[in-house]
């Protein structure tokens, strides 16, 4: 797996620094988040009990079509159905699942491992089958991302939490008590900096 | 005086170290056959550790000492959310327990927080019931500190406390003890450095269980606990079909018996013992806060005046 950019944790306490450190090291890795983020910088203050996580992302991944792991063609001669030839069986479960959804248990037949028959007009629903999205890569990280934020890594007393989510970049600024605007400025100085390291 | 020891060797002939610790007037806590493996956590006279010893050499195993046996250890995380679980509060938890000790989790319903943590009396009582309390903390040194100012208010056992910095315990207040290197660590403690640690905090919590011991012994209890476990497991028949794990509990000062409290405390109160006392001369048999268990507590003898 591809080690992060940078990981930089800035606290008064450099024993609770390392600490963090492990603790988000063994977060990303769990959730096999390492490849979504770029470049990560924690500031906590446990006196004044202020904890700002921003990252730069890396979504990269668009979503994952039919056409992309398998080969779709009309079925055999005279007959009404699709026949998809897998490539790859990772994605078969979910492939699955919305065949079902959308024709029906009792129109999707699996004779083979690696081959499903759908039984429908291949004229209209062959290009539209190809088309069809299995995965959305980004969204899926994104999920995965806020639960290792928000659950898991930033201290769970802290529940006083203002973020900014995007594509490209995660911020939060999470305390025990009230927030003030100067950390919230802090964290978007921090964002600044982190894009600008990135683009250099 | 009881010494607590552990007992690991071969399956083969292992009865003959439970007839002798019995006929020595010890006690055979726990058994657990593992393969062709046999471990007992057994209370030994003091005096005849030596006859233990020399038979265990005889039968090629060997005896260690086990200051955590028959003990009941309550370890607790702030809550039950993933910060704290399953990785180090169970490792803590499941470590302790293969030295010899019964833990209980915790989990506090707003232990969070360096400011705004609380704990409620229900969950005081509770964690008062137990022998020591293990609380794992967090990452950062002013927050420890802060947070033990208030946080183990009206909790009467030994607390033992783990972060990650290394602490003096002094500088922790309301410690019995700290064990540092700890932390809010979010995987499976395996590093030989990492296990290093935990071996420490059961050394921590063997010498405070230690000090316990020798405090009661100076006003020695009028009837030992695994005496009480073995009255029990002999008159109250319904305790043999008890599903819960270690349905009787031992604890230093007394045992906790997984049956309905309700339904068993006059049985249990009226035990005789050969000696021709009853149970409720010599103990107190108090409705538990776990479920509706009963909690044991023997009485030291200042108060009953005899030792049976």
């Amino acid at each position: 797996m591809e080690q992060l950019d940078t990981i930089t944790v800035e606290c008064a306490d450099a024993v609770g620094a390392k600490a963090t450190r492990i603790l988000i090291q063994d977060n990303l890795a769990d959730l096999s988040l390492n490849r979504a983020i770029g470049r990560l910088k924690v500031f906590m203050d446990p006196v004044e009990s202020v904890f700002i996580f921003a990252a730069t992302l890396r979504l990269g991944t668009p979503a994952i079509k039919l056409k992309d792991f398998a080969r779709v063609e009309m079925g055999s001669l005279g007959r009404d159905e699709v026949r998809i030839e897998l490539e790859r069986e990772v994605y078969t479960v979910k492939l699955l699942n919305k065949l079902w959804e959308r024709y029906g248990k009792e129109n999707v037949e699996q004779p083979d491992k690696k081959v499903i028959v759908v039984k429908t007009d291949p004229v209209k629903e062959v290009d539209a089958l190809r088309e069809l999205v299995i995965e959305e890569r980004q969204q899926e990280i994104l999920d995965r991302l806020i639960d290792a934020i928000a659950l898991r890594i930033i201290p769970e007393g802290f529940r006083v939490r203002k973020h900014e989510l995007s594509t490209s970049h995660v911020l939060f600024v999470a305390s025990e008590d009230t927030l003030k605007p100067e950390w919230i400025k802090k964290g978007k100085d921090m964002m600044d900096t982190l894009r600008r390291e990135e683009n250099a | 005086m009881l010494e607590p020891v552990m007992y690991e060797g071969g399956v083969y002939k292992h009865n003959h170290m439970v007839e002798l610790v019995e006929d020595l007037g010890g006690y055979i806590l726990q058994k657990n056959v593992l393969q062709t493996g046999v471990v007992l956590l057994m209370l030994v006279p003091i005096n005849d550790m030596e006859i233990v010893e020399n038979k265990a050499r005889d039968l090629l195993g060997k005896v260690t000492r086990a200051p955590l046996t028959g003990t009941e250890i309550a370890t607790v995380a702030p809550t039950l959310a993933y910060h704290h679980l399953p990785h180090l509060d169970c490792d803590v938890a499941e470590f302790l327990r293969k030295k010899g000790a019964k833990t209980n989790m915790i989990g506090l319903a707003r232990g969070v927080g360096k400011r705004i943590c609380q704990i409620t009396a229900y969950e005081r009582d509770l964690i008062n019931e137990h022998d020591v309390a293990v609380f794992v903390l967090g990452n950062y040194e002013h927050c420890i500190i802060e947070k033990s100012k208030r946080f183990y208010e009206g909790i009467e056992i030994p607390i033992i406390v783990t972060g990650a910095p290394e602490l003096k315990t002094e500088d922790v207040p309301n410690a019995t003890a700290y064990v540092g290197n700890f932390g809010r660590i979010l995987h499976h403690m395996r590093h030989s450095e990492e296990l290093r640690t935990l071996d420490k905090l059961a050394d921590v919590i063997g010498n405070v269980l230690d000090n316990t011991r020798m405090e009661i012994a100076k006003d020695p209890l009028a009837v030992a606990p695994p005496r009480i476990k073995k009255e029990i497991e002999e008159q109250v028949q319904e305790i043999i079909d008890s599903l819960h794990p270690l349905p009787i509990t031992l604890q230093m000062n007394g045992a906790r018996v997984k049956l309905p409290y309700k339904e068993y405390h006059e049985q249990i109160e009226n035990i005789k013992f050969v000696e021709g006392v009853t149970m409720k001369e010599v103990a107190r048999v108090l409705p538990s806060k776990m479920r509706d268990f009963i909690l044991i507590k023997a009485l030291p003898r200042s108060e009953t005046g005899f030792v049976i």
